[in-house]
């Protein structure tokens, strides 16, 4: 089970942190992963220059937009 | 304890007049604050005149410590005559309230001042004077918590007549109306609010003359203490969180890095709400011991958005059914315009490097500058606002 923390500060949320998590959201429910992700919201990751900052456990900071979702939980989920 | 003296006032004007004929001065003196509503002859330009001259001239002259009769005396001798009507005239009352509660009331042909006391009427024991062939109706009131005084022009108790009321409605209707939103209204501005509101329902928004509410409310005061952005060092961080959590209100942290700054200090956890994100508002968040958290800047620039519709458009956004899942904005809203009189503010300086990307909507460049709109915006409330930067 991995947690993943989708940043929702001033930044991100305006470069799209709502549609990330949404996206995120929806697609573990479509293809019920619940099992393998949480899905959470966390507050400054302090990389607010980068696009949406979302954290992998206690892992590195990866900076993701709405479209890249899907391949970021596929690649999650080979690891 | 010292209680918050908390007044406000609006108008309507006339249909069609581009100045309202009625007239509101406020006038801090040393040991006291002095308001006076006049309501002038006709309407208009006229009307204006008269009233403003009769505020001007009390408000001045009373704060420079000159009697009553000196003022009237002055009032009477100064307003021009009206050519049309060969008068010179003008209603007031003045209220002076000082710093030790007590309140002088001074009436001059306007309806009565609406008293309320433990949620029922008071009726006020009034003397009655001469002078310059004008009668004075004097009378004094020792506020004591919860006490509301509304003072009135006669376009308020008017509301309405020929329209959608035969006769308008009452004093003791509109004595009735503030007893009852009395109780449901915590702020002077939400009781004037409500009350022009209904008047220009009443009038069905043609209002057949100016229309003025003062309210004035003795209340507990209520501290917040608000924590937004961190210093621009990052050895201060210790130093404004001890600061901020002895300061005595309900504790409110606005921004993500404010948040985290809390979370290290005082060794606490962050939880994120997210069910109160919306899509232009970022969620709001829990930490054990604060009472609000939320995201910083966008969040405080709609709440200044929310307070500026408040104050123009007047009334309040009720807050929905589920209070658990308000934005921070509109939660933000409520809380410092109702459950607040005094807000100190610890603002931090650091500039977020992704904050200065020309690219970013203007909103993110610009907290400091949203805290001070907030802090204009707040102070003509009437709330004492105070900002420690870091």
């Amino acid at each position: 089970m991995k947690t993943i923390n989708v940043c929702v500060g001033s930044a991100c949320h305006l470069k799209g942190a709502y549609q990330v998590v949404n996206r995120l959201q929806r697609i573990v429910e479509e293809k019920k992963l619940e099992d393998f992700f949480v899905i959470k919201a966390a507050f400054c990751l302090g990389h607010c220059t980068n696009a949406v900052s979302v954290r992998v456990d206690e892992g590195a900071v990866f900076s993701l937009t709405e479209n890249g979702v899907e391949d970021f939980l596929k690649e999650q989920l080979r690891n | 304890m010292k209680l918050f003296y908390d007044f406000a006032y609006d108008s309507l004007n006339k249909v069609q007049e581009e100045l309202c004929g009625d007239k509101v001065e406020v006038v801090e003196a040393e040991d006291s604050t002095i308001i006076v509503l006049a309501d002038g002859l006709g309407s208009g330009v006229k009307a204006n005149i008269l009233a403003t001259m009769t505020t001007k001239i009390a408000g001045t002259m009373l704060k420079e410590g000159a009697s009553i009769d000196e003022t009237i005396e002055t009032i009477a001798k100064t307003l021009p005559v009206c050519n049309l009507r060969k008068l010179a005239y003008s209603t007031f009352v003045i209220m002076k309230i000082s710093k030790t509660g007590k309140v002088n009331l001074i009436e001059y042909d306007n309806p009565p001042a609406f008293v309320i006391r433990n949620n029922r009427a008071y009726t006020l024991e009034k003397t009655e004077k001469e002078i310059h062939g004008k009668k004075i109706l004097e009378s004094v009131l020792q506020l004591e918590e919860g006490d509301m005084i509304t003072l009135v022009s006669d376009g308020v108790v008017h509301a309405g007549v020929g329209g959608i009321l035969n006769l308008g409605w009452q004093w003791s209707n509109v004595e009735e109306y503030l007893l009852r939103h009395s109780v449901m209204e915590k702020t002077a501005k939400g009781i004037a609010n409500k009350l022009m509101d209904t008047c220009a329902y009443l009038y069905e928004q043609k209002p057949g003359d100016d229309t003025t509410v003062v309210t004035l409310k003795a209340r507990k005061p209520e501290t917040l203490d608000i924590f937004t952005g961190p210093p621009e060092s990052q050895e201060r961080d210790t130093e404004l969180v001890h600061a901020f959590m002895k300061g005595r209100g309900k504790k409110v942290v606005c921004g993500g890095t404010a948040a985290n700054i809390i979370s290290r200090v005082l060794d606490r956890k962050i939880e994120v709400l997210m069910d109160t994100g919306t899509e232009s508002i970022p969620p709001r968040a829990k930490i054990a011991g604060i009472d609000f958290v939320t995201e910083g800047v966008i969040t405080l620039s709609h709440v200044v958005d929310n307070i500026i519709d408040y104050r123009t458009k007047r009334l309040l956004k009720a807050p929905g059914k589920n209070i658990e899942q308000i934005n921070g904005a509109d939660l933000l809203t409520r809380v410092f315009l109702e459950d607040s009189t005094h807000l100190n503010f610890y603002v931090g300086k650091a500039i977020n490097p992704a904050h200065q990307n020309p690219d970013l909507p203007r909103d993110l460049s610009i907290k400091l500058r949203v805290i001070d709109q907030l802090k204009l915006q707040l102070e003509a409330l009437g709330k004492i606002v105070n900002v420690h930067y870091y």
